[in-house]
């Protein structure tokens, strides 16, 4: 099975972001880029089924020439192949921009690579913009099947089972391929790279899709919704802090001052 | 204006969270015409029809084993229900089946996406929406291009709609072809366990990776109990199979918003955070004094849950035998 797996570099997810009080916008000084969890969560399951069935991952994002980061760290972790998207206004995409860039982008790749994909997989969302849309829209761009927050991917005769997580359960889908799939947490984690396959990335070539490439003339124009600006949400204030050596004293407190708060 | 809400069941009735779009519509300055689709919603229309200005009951909707219309038929038959009826808007609540069909349905209506929306305003003629980014840290403002739009809407986020004319539910048949339902429903496997309604729970009383073991997560349950509320649970707490992961408050879990929300050894990542913020009242139990849930605690208790939690489960019983 031939995968193509979509990443898209944020800010590291467990450094709270906050704005730059002087630009208005998110602060990211503090968060060291990498692939988005749910892209991280795809592209291990890529991984593993390659391992176990043969095939191949390769590995796309769109943005800047910085991406090559987490395409690097992709690489290290099992992809065969990684291209970037990177021209003029790719710095700043909305997911539809995105999705068309992705969309024309696999056949190119697919050209490059010398076979065709059977599963794009996308993770469910971003952990930055948390949209939750890419992988839908290249799955309507491309007019492909779609099955989203899967957890689970099988090869069937036709084409693949697929796993997807619901409210209550899970939804068992047959789909033909090619397809695209969005990725949930599975019950397991990324893998680490080790020092050999992070020192043999560090040395790989990434090539650069451009839009003449991809034959997109007026990227702009593809844009679906524009960003007005940021604000911070109303922050909650701290209330009491009960610090007692005796457990009964600290109960006691609390008891009182949520019976006194009504909160009881 | 005319924007199409769509209205799923929570146990037959619409749920809360899709009521409060008819006054989302209104607030964008657009008729709501509630459109259902699930197996037996004739009920649930009728209480539809009492808040939103039409109703369209969808009729042969293509089915899951749940009896609820499948993604690629309710994307299908309400993208173009939309042109139909001339609508320039699709409003659903932000559910996750709801946030897997938006893009789509926006893909085919020449729509923009906007996910997860929190709060609307009208300025200069053209919509503004607020949505969270960054897990809830940052708020972004957002518009439409071309001004046709397809939002998912956070529940809470909008007050319940007032009562208005009566409105007469129609039936409507969407011819959806074979083509666009590509993606076969074999099997639903549901998970064990009851029915959990976090996002309806006046009280929720969560358990985290503090909680220790299985054993230890007994306590949040009987607290829960005690004060007639419901379990929910930090993602750790679901990873190490202490409970079902239908409990999971967060980003990836539910974004709940009860009176009291009582947390016990769970730190306060933002992941976790973003899902309960929102909470009326706010009580944490950990033993690091500097966890960052107490940044956001109206009562911080610094202890051990394994101590705090039974002296606490007798109080709550004494309190109420006054
Ligand atoms: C993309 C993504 C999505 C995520 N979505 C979610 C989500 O939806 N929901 C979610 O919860 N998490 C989510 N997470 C995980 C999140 O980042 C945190 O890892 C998680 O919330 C931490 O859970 P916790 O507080 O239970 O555990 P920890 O962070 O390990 O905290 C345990 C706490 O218990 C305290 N403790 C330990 N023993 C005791 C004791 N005996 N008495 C009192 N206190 C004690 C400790 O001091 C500590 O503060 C997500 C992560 C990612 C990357
Ligand atoms: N710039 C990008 N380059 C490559 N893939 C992306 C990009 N943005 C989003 N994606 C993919 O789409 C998924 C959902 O992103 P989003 O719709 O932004 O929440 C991500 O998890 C990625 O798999």
């Amino acid at each position: 099975m031939e995968f193509l797996v979509c990443v898209k570099q944020v800010p590291d997810d467990s450094v709270e972001i906050h704005l730059n009080p002087e630009t208005g916008t998110p602060d990211l000084s503090q968060a060291d880029p990498e692939a988005g969890a749910f892209d991280t969560y795809a592209e291990e399951l890529a991984v593993r089924f390659i391992e176990e069935n043969g095939g191949s991952v390769t590995v796309v994002s769109a943005g800047t020439d910085d991406n090559k980061t987490c395409l690097k760290n992709s690489l290290a972790v099992g992809a065969g192949a990684a291209y970037l998207i990177a021209d003029e206004g790719t710095d700043c995409l909305d997911s539809a921009q995105v999705a068309d860039l992705l969309a024309a982008a696999a056949p190119k790749i697919e050209e490059q690579e010398g076979k065709k994909f059977d599963v794009i997989l996308c993770g469910k969302e971003s952990t930055d913009a948390i949209g939750g849309q890419v992988g839908a829209l290249l799955a309507e761009k491309m007019n492909l099947p779609l099955v989203e927050n899967a957890v689970e991917i099988k090869s069937t005769d036709s084409g693949i089972s697929v796993k997807q997580e619901t409210d209550t359960g899970f939804m068992m889908y047959e789909v033909s391929t090619p397809a695209v799939v969005t990725i949930s947490k599975p019950d397991y984690d990324p893998r680490y790279p080790t020092i050999r396959s992070k020192m043999a990335a560090r040395k790989a070539k990434i090539p650069t899709l451009t839009l003449s490439d991809l034959g997109i003339s007026d990227l702009a124009s593809e844009a679906a919704v524009s960003s007005l600006g940021f604000a911070e949400p109303k922050t909650r204030q701290a209330g009491i802090k009960i610090n007692e050596s005796e457990p009964e004293e600290a109960v006691k407190k609390a008891m009182d001052q949520m019976i006194a708060d009504k909160a009881l | 204006m005319k924007y199409l809400v769509y209205v799923e069941l929570k146990n037959g009735r619409p749920s809360g969270a899709a009521l409060e779009l008819v006054s989302a519509a209104k607030k964008a300055g657009a008729d709501a015409a509630a459109v259902l689709a699930e197996n037996g919603c004739e009920d649930a229309a009728a209480e539809a029809a009492k808040f939103a200005s039409e109703v369209i009951i969808l009729d042969g909707a293509a089915l899951d084993p749940n009896g609820r219309p499948t993604e690629d038929y309710l994307t299908a038959a309400l993208a173009k229900l939309a042109s139909d009826e001339g609508a320039d808007g699709v409003l659903l609540s932000a559910a996750p089946f709801n946030r897997n069909i938006a893009p789509r349905i926006a893909s085919r209506m020449g729509a923009g996406c906007i996910t997860d929306v929190i709060g609307l305003s009208a300025e200069d003629g053209s919509l503004i929406f607020t949505r969270p980014s960054y897990g809830g840290t940052v708020l972004e403002k957002q518009s439409v291009i071309g001004g046709k739009v397809v939002a998912t809407v956070r529940s809470g986020s909008f007050d319940a709609p007032e009562e208005g004319a009566a409105a007469q539910p129609v039936h409507k048949t969407i011819a959806v072809d074979d083509a666009d339902l590509r993606a076969k429903i074999t099997e639903f496997i549901a998970e064990a366990g009851e029915v959990v309604n976090l996002e309806d729970a006046d009280v929720i009383v969560s358990g985290g990776r503090g909680m220790g073991s299985e054993e230890g997560f007994k306590l949040v349950e009987e607290l829960a109990n005690e004060l007639g509320g419901v379990v929910g649970a930090s993602r750790p707490a679901i990873e190490n199979g202490w409970i079902g992961r239908t409990h999971q408050v967060g980003q990836s879990g539910k974004i709940v918003t009860p009176k009291l929300y009582i947390a016990c050894g769970i730190s306060g990542a933002m992941q976790h955070v973003s899902g309960m913020m929102d909470s009326g009242y706010i009580v944490a139990i950990n033993k690091d004094e500097d966890a960052p849930i107490f940044q956001i605690a109206d009562v911080g208790i610094v202890g051990d849950v394994h101590k705090i939690l039974p002296l606490m489960i007798d109080a709550v019983k004494a309190h109420k035998a006054q």
